[in-house]
C-alpha cells in the first residue's frame, strides 16, 4: 500500500512537472506566435481573400468578382511571357549557381594557402544588398558609360559594344550573370560543409585502389554531396522563382516586357497598375508553383542521397 | 491549466501594452508649454510629413531648400521629408507609401483624380487658393495648388554641334526639323540623346506626337477613346507613332537609348556624345552644372502643319493635403503656413529660379532668366502657341486609365527593340485601354 502511494505521489509529481514545462513552453512560444500570425499568417490568408476582388489598392471599397482575376490571368499573353522568363531564369540559375558553387567549393577545399582569403572573397558578393549590387552592375553594363563599353572603346573595338540591359536578346543573360555572381558564394559554403564532412579515409582507400582524381570525385565526393545538393538546388530554385531586386533595379522588367518575371509582374500590376486584386491572384498562383516545384525537387533529390 | 491560461493572457496583455506604448509615441502634436522656460508663450510643436517627386535633381534640391528654410524660420514645426530617390515611378512610390500607412500629409500630387476619388486627399484650404492665379477644379472642387506652370518640352541643342553641321536657324516646320537631324548625322554626331531607362522620359517624345496629331485638335480625344468613338488605329495616332518610331529607325536617336537614364542625358549632351535632347526647362540647371561653359539653346519642335503645340495647359497637379492631415487642425494650420511660405515672393522666386519654373501665383514673380529660359517664356506667352496636355494629364471624363501610360511606353520599347511597328501594336493599345477602363470601373 505504501509502495502504491509512493508510486502515485511520484507519478503525480512527474505529471505536474510536465504541466509546468508545458505552460512555460507556451509562454516562450506565444510572443513569436502572435507576431508571426499578425505579420505573416494573417496577411497570407487575407491575400487569398483579396485574390477574388477587384481592389485597386487605394480605395476603401472592395468588390468581389469571383474567379475573373484567374480567368484573365490564364488568357494574358503578358503572364505567359513572365512565366517563360521565370522558367528560363530558374533553370539557368539553378544549374549555373550550383555548378559554379561546387567548383568554387572544391577549389577552396583543395587549396593549400590562403584558404580563408579565397573563402571570404568568393562569399563577399553574398553580403551585398541586391539593390546595391543591381546598381553596380547597371553601371558596369551601361552602353555609354559602362566599364565594358569604355574598355572596348579604348581598344578601338567600339563596334563590339552591346547594350546589355537595353537589348532583349541580352537583358535576361545580364541578369543571370549578375545573380550567379552574387549567389554562388552562398551555395559554395553549403557544398564546402558537405565536402568537409566526407571522411578522408574513403579518398585514401580509393587512392590505394588506384583511382584518379576524377574517379574519386565521380564515385565518392559527388554521391556524398547529395544532401548538400538537395538543399542548394532547392534554395537556388526558390530564390530564382522569386527573383526581384535585380530586375527592379537593372531593367524594370524591360526593355518592353523582355525581363518581366512572375514576381515582378505581381508587383507591377499590384502597385504600378493599381490592381491589387489581380496582383494578389497572380501571387497565389506563384505560391502554388513554388510549392509544387519544391515538393518535386525534394522527392527527386532525396532519392539519390547516400546515408553514411 | 488555469494557471497556464492566466499566464498566457497576462503575457498577451503585457505585449499589447508594450505595442500600444510604442504607438503612442508617434503622436504628431505635443504641448511643450510645461517644458519651456521662456516668458514668451511657446508655440505649439507640430510635425507633418511631406512627399514630392525627386526625379529631377534641381527640383529635389529646391524643395529640400524650401523645407530647410521654413523649418529654420518656424522651429516649432517639424517637417518629416519622406521623399526619396530610386528607380520607382512616383505613382508607385506614392502607392507604396499609402499601402504601408505613410501617405504624406502634404504631397506633390500628380494623379490627382485617382487619389481624390479614393478619398486620400482633401479639398485645398481657401488660404492656399487665395495665393494662386488659377487652380483647376475636379468635380467643381479644388484639390491642388499648382507648384509651377506646366513645363513645355523642346529641343535643347548644342550650339557648337549645330554650327559644325551648318545649321543656322530654328526649324519652322517638322520637315525642316528632320532635315536638321540629317545634317547632324552627316556631320558625324549622334543627333539625339534619349533617357529611355527611365519610363517617364518616354512621355516627352510620345506625347509630343500625340499632342501634335490628336490633342491639339481634339482635347476630348481620351473620352472618345473610352466611349469607343476613336481608336489608336485611326490615322492620327498611327501617324504620331510612325513619326516617333522613325526617329529611332532613321538613326537619329543614340544607340544605347534603352540604358541611358534621364539624368545621364545632360552628360551625353555636354560631352558631345549627342547634339540634342528633347526635354523641358528643368534640365537647364543640370546642363549648366555639368559644364558651365557649355553653349546651348532651346526651341519647340513644330508639328507637321507648322504649328507650335506644347505641353502647357493648366493641369490638376500640385500641392495637396491628405484627408488625414486635413482633419487635424494643428497639422492643417502648420501645412498652410508652409504653403504660404513656399509661395511667398522671396521663397518662390528662389524656387522658380532654381527649377526654371513658370509662376502660378497671383503676385507677379519675376526673376533673371537665362537666355534659354527666356525663349521658353517667349513661346509660352506667344498667343499663337497651342497649349495642351500630355495624355496622362487630362482629368474627369478625359482621364486616361492611370495604368495605361507606363504599359504603353513599355509597348513602345517592345516594338522599337523588335523593330516591327505596325497597327497591330495600336490594336493592343486599344485592347489594353478598354481592359483598364473595365478593371477601374469594377474597382469603384
Amino acid at each position: 500500500m505504501a509502495n502504491a502511494e509512493t508510486i502515485h505521489a511520484a507519478s503525480s509529481k512527474g505529471l505536474s512537472r510536465k504541466k509546468k514545462w508545458f505552460s512555460y513552453s507556451v509562454l516562450f512560444i506565444l510572443p513569436s506566435f502572435i507576431l508571426y500570425t499578425l505579420f505573416v499568417i494573417y496577411p497570407t490568408l487575407n491575400s487569398i481573400n483579396l485574390s477574388f476582388t477587384s481592389w485597386d489598392g487605394v480605395s476603401d471599397k472592395i468588390h468581389y468578382i469571383g474567379l475573373d482575376n484567374f480567368v484573365e490571368m490564364f488568357h494574358s499573353e503578358r503572364v505567359y511571357n513572365a512565366l517563360k522568363n521565370t522558367l528560363i531564369l530558374s533553370v539557368s540559375l539553378v544549374v549555373l549557381e550550383n555548378v559554379v558553387a561546387l567548383l568554387l567549393a572544391v577549389l577552396v577545399d583543395q587549396v593549400r594557402w590562403f584558404k580563408s582569403l579565397f573563402r571570404s572573397v568568393f562569399y563577399f558578393p553574398v553580403l551585398l544588398s541586391g539593390i546595391v549590387m543591381g546598381f553596380v552592375w547597371t553601371i558596369i553594363f551601361n552602353f555609354n558609360f559602362g566599364v565594358i563599353s569604355q574598355l572596348l572603346d579604348r581598344m578601338g573595338l567600339g563596334d563590339w559594344k552591346i547594350d546589355w540591359l537595353g537589348d532583349p536578346n541580352y537583358a535576361l543573360l545580364a541578369i543571370i550573370i549578375t545573380t550567379v555572381w552574387k549567389g554562388s558564394g552562398y551555395y559554395m559554403i553549403i557544398y564546402l560543409a558537405g565536402l568537409q564532412g566526407i571522411p578522408p579515409e574513403l579518398n585514401e582507400a580509393a587512392s590505394i585502389d588506384g583511382a584518379n582524381s576524377w574517379q574519386k570525385f565521380r564515385h565518392i565526393t559527388f554521391p556524398l554531396l547529395a544532401g548538400a545538393m538537395t538543399v542548394s538546388v532547392m534554395l537556388s530554385m526558390i530564390g530564382a522563382l522569386k527573383i526581384f531586386d535585380q530586375i527592379a533595379v537593372m531593367t524594370d522588367g524591360g526593355p518592353g516586357f523582355a525581363t518581366e518575371t512572375l514576381t515582378y509582374i505581381v508587383y507591377k500590376v499590384g502597385f504600378g497598375e493599381l490592381r491589387q486584386g489581380y496582383g494578389t491572384a497572380m501571387s497565389m498562383v506563384l505560391f502554388v508553383l513554388i510549392l509544387i516545384v519544391s515538393l518535386i525537387q525534394i522527392k527527386l533529390l532525396k532519392k539519390r542521397e547516400v546515408q553514411m | 491549466m488555469k494557471k497556464t491560461v492566466a499566464l498566457s493572457i497576462s503575457s498577451v496583455l503585457a505585449l499589447s501594452l508594450i505595442l500600444s506604448a510604442c504607438g503612442s509615441s508617434k503622436d504628431s502634436t505635443t504641448d511643450t508649454n510645461a517644458s519651456t522656460a521662456s516668458n514668451e508663450p511657446a508655440k505649439k510643436e507640430v510635425s507633418f510629413s511631406i512627399g514630392y517627386a525627386t526625379g529631377d535633381p534641381a527640383t529635389k534640391q529646391a524643395m529640400a531648400d524650401a523645407v530647410a528654410a521654413f523649418t529654420k524660420a518656424n522651429p516649432n514645426i517639424k517637417i518629416n521629408d519622406l521623399s526619396e530617390g530610386g528607380s520607382m515611378a512616383y505613382l508607385d512610390w506614392l502607392k507604396t507609401k499609402e499601402a504601408v500607412g505613410e501617405f504624406p500629409d502634404l504631397v506633390e500630387m500628380r494623379d490627382t483624380q485617382l487619389f481624390a476619388e479614393a478619398g486620400k486627399i482633401a479639398e485645398a484650404p481657401q488660404a492656399w487658393l487665395d495665393l494662386l492665379a488659377d487652380a483647376p477644379t475636379f468635380n467643381d472642387k479644388h484639390y491642388t495648388a499648382p507648384i509651377v506652370g506646366t513645363f513645355p518640352q523642346g529641343i535643347i541643342y548644342s550650339k557648337k554641334a549645330y554650327e559644325n553641321a551648318g545649321v543656322t536657324a530654328e526649324p519652322k516646320t517638322y520637315d525642316e526639323f528632320l532635315a536638321i537631324q540629317e545634317k547632324l548625322k552627316a556631320s558625324g554626331i549622334t543627333p539625339l540623346t534619349f533617357g529611355g531607362k527611365d519610363i517617364f522620359h518616354w512621355g516627352f517624345w510620345i506625347n509630343k506626337f500625340f499632342m501634335d496629331d490628336m490633342f491639339a485638335d481634339d482635347p476630348n480625344w481620351n473620352s472618345k477613346r473610352t466611349k469607343g468613338e476613336v481608336s489608336f488605329t485611326d490615322a492620327a495616332p498611327l501617324q504620331a507613332m510612325t513619326d516617333f518610331t522613325d526617329l529611332f529607325t532613321k538613326g537619329y536617336i543614340e544607340k544605347g537609348w534603352a540604358s541611358t537614364a534621364d539624368n545621364q542625358t545632360a552628360s551625353m549632351l555636354v560631352t558631345g556624345k549627342a547634339a540634342q535632347l528633347f526635354s523641358g526647362p528643368w534640365m537647364f540647371a543640370q546642363i549648366t552644372q555639368a559644364d558651365p561653359s557649355f553653349d546651348y539653346g532651346w526651341y519647340p519642335v513644330p508639328d507637321r502643319k507648322g504649328r507650335i503645340v506644347v505641353n502647357g495647359a493648366n493641369s490638376l497637379q500640385g500641392w495637396a493635403i491628405s484627408t488625414a492631415a486635413n482633419q487635424d487642425a494643428d497639422k492643417q494650420a502648420a501645412i498652410t503656413e508652409f504653403v504660404k511660405f513656399f509661395f511667398s515672393k522671396e521663397q518662390y522666386t528662389k524656387f522658380l529660379q532654381a527649377v526654371n519654373g513658370i509662376p502660378t501665383t497671383k503676385e507677379t514673380i519675376t526673376y533673371e532668366a537665362s537666355p534659354q529660359m527666356a525663349r521658353v517664356l517667349e513661346v509660352m506667352n506667344d498667343p499663337n502657341t497651342i497649349k495642351t496636355l500630355m495624355i496622362n494629364s487630362f482629368w474627369g471624363e478625359d482621364q486616361m486609365p492611370t495604368q495605361w501610360r507606363n504599359w504603353f511606353y513599355k509597348l513602345a520599347q517592345e516594338w522599337l527593340t523588335k523593330g516591327s511597328f505596325s497597327s497591330d501594336y495600336m490594336k493592343k493599345a486599344d485592347a489594353e485601354w478598354d481592359a483598364n477602363v473595365k478593371a477601374n470601373a469594377a474597382a469603384k
